[in-house]
């Protein structure tokens, strides 16, 4: 191969990997957004509540831990995550912060602004709520509170089901301390579904949905979401719990205007 | 012919060489930090074992990972290098070893004292070896392991002279410091077949330990004293291996093997044998914090090449002593062990296992004579951060 071969074929090599990296999510003003509400309901029976008798440092985790994977009140579906797909500028990152179901404290912490910045707070043995969001290749900061370690053990999901886990990252997160991981792209691949869990606590289990962009809603125990801010454009709405599965439906977004849209899992 | 077989032998050594220093190389980079160093490059066997996991309704886990703490999430104490830790993970190790040979033998074949003084002016009738091995291991990253190990060895041999007299010689010091690290390779698991971890040995030996003790003989009272109580190989060597872990419920199994290759002669004109050994073990956990293990071990050493010239070999009476003899130090052995792991409650954050191994020989060839083994003793503790 030529000099000149060479040179040609190591610029391309750099534009692709620039035009990947263009793709990434732009901040930008949104004019006239529009708004999606909606609600997320579940009918049928839901899954009992895990039990587990604590066997490592019941001092500080409590001697009985539940982990309530599917939460429903009166039919409406907390946990739920709804994301609209397809955005690659708009608004920037909410700052906001989900906490854990009882005994636990942790708490997923989004720092918002240009990036997602999620911090999982790790308090009285507990990461924070079961359901979440991540951003690809952006570091998530982990911190533990507890006078304990905890082992993170990250996998990303193969499958939307779940059922075939690649580990991401696997350390200890010594008391008091915290480190930074970045979940590279290169690594989720088309993969969306990211499982955190601790090997030493098996109650302590979460899930993340991968998002590339700042329009996504966590259902409330209400089950209602909210996204707002939206530009005009046609989109996928999805909506996604680990335990019930994914649904989606294409929405048309015009500007200013208030869409409803509900979703319904069923056992 | 001979030359075909040397080349051979070179490139085999070349081979770990390399192998050496691509782990070094590895280590340096970091790139692969995060993940088992197979991960990636199994896409056929992960698809059809997913399809299988989601058949039976399962979840296959595949990747790099390491059992949480159970008391045979390590393998035996006499086993070295079976398992991996976590990033930042620090372990400390202490462990006796205490091996007592006891009479002598060729081949399969016992022999008696006067068998022996038949050939030599003297024969060893027993020796005991103690180690005292300080161990570290420290999660460098998510996938590698950095090991250390610090000998203290005492050794001590009795003797009898063709004339009846018996006399014993002792040794003692620091033996061969042994630095290496362990490379995650890949680990999967479901419910229904359990976990699957395999990992890299690598390990450099250094020669610290002393190759020209002396001791009271009839010779004298500093003589060079023979090849078995001198405390180090004198030489660089490499340890290259590889190690299989599993467990399904209360039942974990492993299997390694590990290699040994002297890396030219030592500054006295010899080099101990290259050796091999493969263990497979096999563990039971009885309850949250006991498990009991059966461990069967193989190895195969050859004999020394070239001499140490200060060790007296022969006399005017004939050859002085078999442990003398650098063509008298090859054999193979099968040993079967039975241990105790004990996960005791964690104490200020720290981990501790305690474990014991005693382990008897029920096959030994011995390119003799030679010292025949009798048993080995270890017992070790462990904390972990």
């Amino acid at each position: 191969m030529s000099k000149v071969s060479t040179y040609i074929l190591m610029a391309t090599l750099m534009f692709i990997g620039w035009a990947t990296k263009a793709q990434a999510y732009e901040v930008a003003e949104v004019r006239d957004g529009a708004t999606i509400n909606g609600k997320v309901t579940f009918s049928g029976t839901a899954p009992e509540p895990l039990q587990f008798e604590v066997e490592k440092n019941p001092e500080v985790c409590g001697h009985q831990r539940s982990l309530v994977k599917v939460e429903v009140q009166n039919g409406l579906l907390k946990g739920a995550v709804v994301i609209l797909e397809g955005i690659e500028s708009g608004k920037p990152f909410a700052k906001q912060e989900f906490r854990g179901n009882p005994l636990g404290k942790g708490t997923f912490q989004y720092e918002g602004g240009e990036t997602l910045g999620l911090r999982v707070n790790t308090e009285n043995c507990n990461f924070g709520p079961f359901t979440g969001v991540l951003t690809p290749d952006e570091a998530v900061r982990f911190g533990n509170k507890d006078s304990i370690k905890h082992v993170l053990h990250t996998f990303v999901s193969m499958d939307m089901r779940g059922s075939v886990l690649r580990t991401l990252h696997n350390r200890d997160i010594q008391p008091d301390g915290a480190f930074d991981r970045t979940f590279g792209s290169d690594k989720l691949k088309e993969s969306r579904l990211v499982r955190m869990t601790c090997n030493r606590h098996d109650f302590m289990q979460n899930w993340l949905y991968v998002v590339k962009n700042p329009y996504f809603a966590i259902s409330d125990e209400t089950g209602q979401f909210h996204i707002d801010n939206i530009p005009p454009g046609p989109y996928t709405l999805r909506v996604w719990h680990p335990i019930l599965g994914l649904q989606e439906q294409e929405v048309r977004v015009r500007a200013g205007m208030v869409l409803g849209a509900d979703f319904a899992f069923s056992e | 012919m001979s030359c075909g077989l040397e080349k051979l032998w070179f490139g085999i050594r070349n081979v770990c060489l390399c192998l050496v220093s691509s782990i070094l190389i590895f280590l340096g980079s970091g790139a692969v930090a995060e993940a088992a160093l197979l991960d990636g490059v199994m896409g056929g066997f992960e698809e059809s074992m997913g399809k299988r996991a989601q058949a039976k309704g399962e979840q296959l886990i595949i990747g790099n990972f390491y059992p949480a703490e159970r008391p045979d999430s390590h393998g035996p104490i006499g086993a070295m290098g079976e398992h991996t830790h976590n990033e930042g993970e620090f372990m400390f190790t202490y462990k006796y070893m205490r091996m007592f040979m006891e009479g002598n033998r060729d081949g399969t074949n016992n022999l008696s004292k006067s068998d022996v003084l038949r050939d030599f002016v003297i024969t060893p009738t027993e020796m005991t070896t103690q180690m005292h091995m300080f161990g570290f291991m420290y999660g460098l990253n998510e996938t590698v392991t950095l090991t250390a190990m610090i000998p203290y060895v005492l050794k001590s041999m009795d003797h009898v002279h063709r004339n009846g007299t018996k006399f014993t010689t002792k040794s003692s010091g620091f033996g061969d410091i042994r630095l290496g690290s362990l490379v995650r390779l890949y680990a999967f698991e479901t419910p229904s077949i359990g976990s699957h971890r395999f990992h890299l040995n690598a390990a450099v030996g250094l020669p610290t330990g002393d190759i020209k003790a002396t001791g009271a003989t009839p010779l004298g009272p500093n003589t060079r004293l023979p090849y078995p109580m001198q405390l180090g190989s004198g030489t660089v060597d490499l340890f290259p291996g590889l190690t299989y872990g599993g467990n399904l419920d209360n039942a974990s199994w492993g299997l390694q093997a590990v290699g040994t290759i002297r890396l030219g002669d030592n500054n006295q004109g010899y080099a101990l044998g290259d050796e091999y050994e493969v263990s497979a073990y096999g563990a039971y956990r009885w309850i949250e914090w006991l498990s009991t293990s059966l461990r069967f071990k193989w190895k195969d050493w050859a004999n020394y090449e070239g001499r140490d010239p200060n060790i007296t070999q022969f006399v005017g009476m004939g050859p002085l002593v078999h442990t003398a003899d650098p063509n008298h130090r090859a054999g193979e052995r099968l040993d079967i062990f039975g241990g105790i792991n004990i996960l005791f409650p964690e104490f200020m954050e720290l981990e501790n296992h305690l474990g014991v191994e005693v382990g008897v020989p029920i096959y030994q060839n011995l390119d003799g004579p030679q010292l025949e083994s009798d048993y080995t003793f270890f017992v070790g503790w462990q904390i972990i951060n």
